[in-house]
């Protein structure tokens, strides 16, 4: 390797990615996704949209209709006369979530215990969404009806929890560690796809076949520069989840900013393969897409714990990267244990064979005639 | 119009002896829609458990039988809180339940007692839904008897598969993913490899030039939507279909126009692939995050519901919604035809214009 050549290679490399005017780019993108999921992935459902129609107006169905008006979860509009059609028809058109029927004769019913019927409907078009506000309206009507019971319950057990790492359970935590394992996936990947594919395009790439680099060095002149740019988004991405979606950070920096590294290796060796495979850039852009955002959201975590995957989709993440780097990314943001943890030493180990492997694997299928 | 048919002839035949493209489009509308349906699971579901039992069993046991499948995995048995504790920090385990000692005789004199749970709550959501099940399954093993029934239904998505919703609004996502960067690619290309300026010296107006290339992409879209919705939409995944399915079709149709009129205006501002592959991906995640297919848009934060509304998607995807699940008849969906309409044909005259100034 001759070291004078490889500076001369990398400014180049250097010099063009600049003047794509692309510079911008790598930092908006990242910028913009983690702003714009942060902000924009609520799970959590307050404000449901919920209407009840009081056909009893009796002190007991106003009682409950009371509990719903002061939850946080609802926004109640109790009605009254109008049509169970006309009160579909507005879920129908999404602008109600819930709608709850209070019969007539209710209270009569209820002090004369013949177990009257609510009746509950729920807007199932997201389902996560559906089975939460169905939970919410079981916990507020069965949470009125035992404040009237009669008999004396037998083998209650009540539940003394203690949650960890997400104390408040919020969104933010839970997503915006996840969204920075997808950001430095897809983005360093999409950079580096195009590198080579588009000199083979272009025919630029015959310049390096006929000159006297090597492979080792022309692969190194590529991926230098794509490292060093997203090496930067790494602060970034932390300021902005810290400050901007104040996540606690309970765990090493250095731990974050080493497996970080590792991990943008592994991307840019990703988008090395695809580039080596492919024969035009636009298949080498779509490829790219496709095999990283899926499984970056998928295999993250962030939307379903690892420890509840079976069968198939549990292999598939432990072959994916994102496994292995959100575990850790996790662990320094909310849990803290670091290096203590046989399991994050573990992984950072694989994440550091995963880069070298995909890199390995990428240069040795560049063609190149060695005389 | 012969000259018409003969441009777009050309462009699918470029397209389709690209088989590497036509690979890609053929697995992002099949396969990737699948993956995408099958594997992403919003629900809590399969949560993994792991308890410690300081009573000698009996009542606990009893608990514990009634976690079962398709919400909990067979509870795994700890020796000692510290073997539990650390399986839960190493998130091997989500929920972790310990009965201590004097459990069982609580509950046996004073007919209540307590458990602690250590709940891994990174997962807020799952992490809630795990917690309301375990509640509930307390609830049903306390047998309370209340003096009212609740019925609840679900509307338009009764057994709220996550799969159907998901597997529709991947679709859509890549409906918008190919026909920005297929449109943008179609130009783009021809500027970088020179081709345009053979193209201009022909006696065929530019115009027609222009719109034939982008209406070749939109076939190429449709195509793949109809293919899409029948193989993996009806085939894998049993989507309802309770409103019209020729309305669904003509909705996807004016949207392919919308996002080829967006890959015109980012075919028209980039001068190399590299340029187009940036840009599309920073127009197309705002588009598919304020469209509401991850979250309803009014959860959403209230500047961002004001912005979702400039978003040809939100419309395009409330009104397949509507159609597939809510069954919407076709009159009432005219506000999303009008949202997309009018957006795309917005975006389209502008995206035509700007690539048609450049010769």
């Amino acid at each position: 390797m001759n070291s004078g050549v490889i500076a001369a290679y990398i400014l180049k490399e250097f010099k063009e990615l600049l003047r794509s005017r692309m510079i911008a780019i790598v930092y908006i993108l990242p910028t913009m996704i983690i702003i714009l999921f942060g902000y924009g992935i609520r799970m959590e459902v307050t404000h449901a949209r919920t209407l009840i129609i009081d056909n009893d107006r009796s002190k007991i169905s106003q009682d409950l209709t009371v509990r719903f008006q002061n939850s946080k979860y609802f926004d109640t509009k109790v009605v009254t006369g109008i049509t169970l059609k006309e009160a579909l028809e507005s879920i129908k058109r999404a602008k109600t979530d819930i709608l709850i029927i209070i019969p007539d004769r209710f209270e009569k019913e209820l002090l004369k215990r013949e177990k009257p019927e609510i009746a509950v409907f729920v807007d199932g078009a997201f389902p996560v969404r559906a089975s939460t506000m169905e939970n919410y309206v079981k916990g507020v009507i069965f949470d009125a009806a035992s404040t009237i019971l009669k008999e004396k319950p037998k083998n209650l057990v009540t539940i003394n929890n203690r949650n960890l790492f997400n104390q408040p359970m919020r969104d933010e935590d839970a997503i915006v560690p996840g969204l920075i394992g997808l950001i430095l996936l897809v983005a360093p990947a999409i950079l580096s796809a195009l590198l080579i594919v588009k000199e083979k395009e272009e025919g630029t790439i015959f310049n390096f076949y006929s000159s006297a680099v090597s492979r080792g060095e022309f692969i190194l002149a590529k991926i230098v520069p794509v490292f060093i740019l997203h090496s930067i988004n790494i602060f970034i991405l932390f300021l902005w989840a810290t400050w901007l979606f104040e996540v606690p950070f309970r765990g090493s920096f250095t731990l974050y900013w080493l497996s970080s590294e590792l991990y943008i290796l592994t991307s840019i060796g990703i988008g090395l393969l695809v580039s080596v495979i492919t024969r035009s850039q636009i298949v080498a852009i779509v490829l790219t897409i496709i095999i990283t955002i899926i499984p970056g959201f998928l295999y993250s975590g962030m939307l379903m714990p690892i420890s509840s995957m079976s069968g198939e989709s549990k292999i598939e993440a432990h072959i994916y990267p994102v496994m292995y780097y959100n575990h850790i990314i996790y662990d320094t943001f909310l849990i803290g244990q670091g290096l203590d943890s046989p399991k994050n030493r573990l992984y950072l180990v694989i994440l550091l064979f995963y880069a070298l492997f995909m890199l390995l694997l990428g240069s040795r299928l560049v063609k190149k005639e060695t005389g | 119009m012969k000259i018409f048919l003969a441009l777009i002839t050309k462009e699918l035949i470029g397209f389709f002896r690209s088989w590497g493209l036509v690979a890609v489009v053929l697995y992002s509308f099949t396969l990737d829609i699948y993956i995408a349906g099958a594997g992403i699971e919003m629900q809590a579901k399969n949560i993994s458990v792991g308890y410690v039992d300081e009573t000698g069993g009996g009542m606990s046991q009893k608990i514990l039988s009634r976690l079962h499948m398709p919400e909990f995995q067979k509870p795994v048995m700890f020796n000692s809180r510290e073997a539990l504790s650390r399986s839960i920090y190493n998130r091997e385990t989500m929920v972790g339940i310990i009965f201590e000692s004097d459990f069982e005789k609580n509950l046996q004199k004073y007919k209540r007692a307590e458990i602690n749970l250590l709940l891994d709550s990174i997962s807020a959501t799952q992490s809630f839904q795990a917690l309301q099940y375990l509640q509930n399954i307390l609830l049903e093993y306390a047998d309370l008897k209340y003096p009212v029934k609740l019925k609840i239904h679900k509307l338009f998505n009764p057994n709220a598969t996550t799969s159907q919703f998901m597997a529709m609004a991947e679709m859509l996502s890549v409906i918008t993913l190919l026909g920005v960067i297929l449109t943008a690619a179609v130009f783009v290309r021809e500027k970088e490899n020179g081709t345009w300026e053979i193209m201009l010296l022909t006696p065929v107006n530019p115009k027609l030039i222009i719109l034939a290339k982008s209406f070749s992409q939109v076939i190429i879209v449709m195509a793949g939507v109809v293919m899409a919705t029948g193989i993996v939409l009806f085939g894998a995944f049993d989507v309802p279909i309770n409103g019209s399915l020729f309305a669904f079709f003509l909705l996807s149709f004016f949207y392919a126009f919308t996002s080829a009129g967006i890959g015109l205006f980012v075919a028209a501002v980039s001068k190399s692939m590299l340029q187009v592959a940036q840009l599309s991906i920073l127009i197309m995640m705002p588009l598919i995050f304020l469209s509401g297919a991850w979250t309803p848009i009014h959860a959403m934060h209230p500047l961002l519901q004001d912005l979702s509304l400039i978003s040809p998607l939100r419309y395009y995807i409330e009104g397949s919604e509507s159609i597939f699940f809510r069954g919407t008849s076709f009159v009432d969906l005219w506000s999303y035809f009008a949202g997309v309409i009018l957006l795309g044909s917005v975006l389209y005259f502008y995206g035509f214009r700007k690539i048609g100034r450049l010769f």
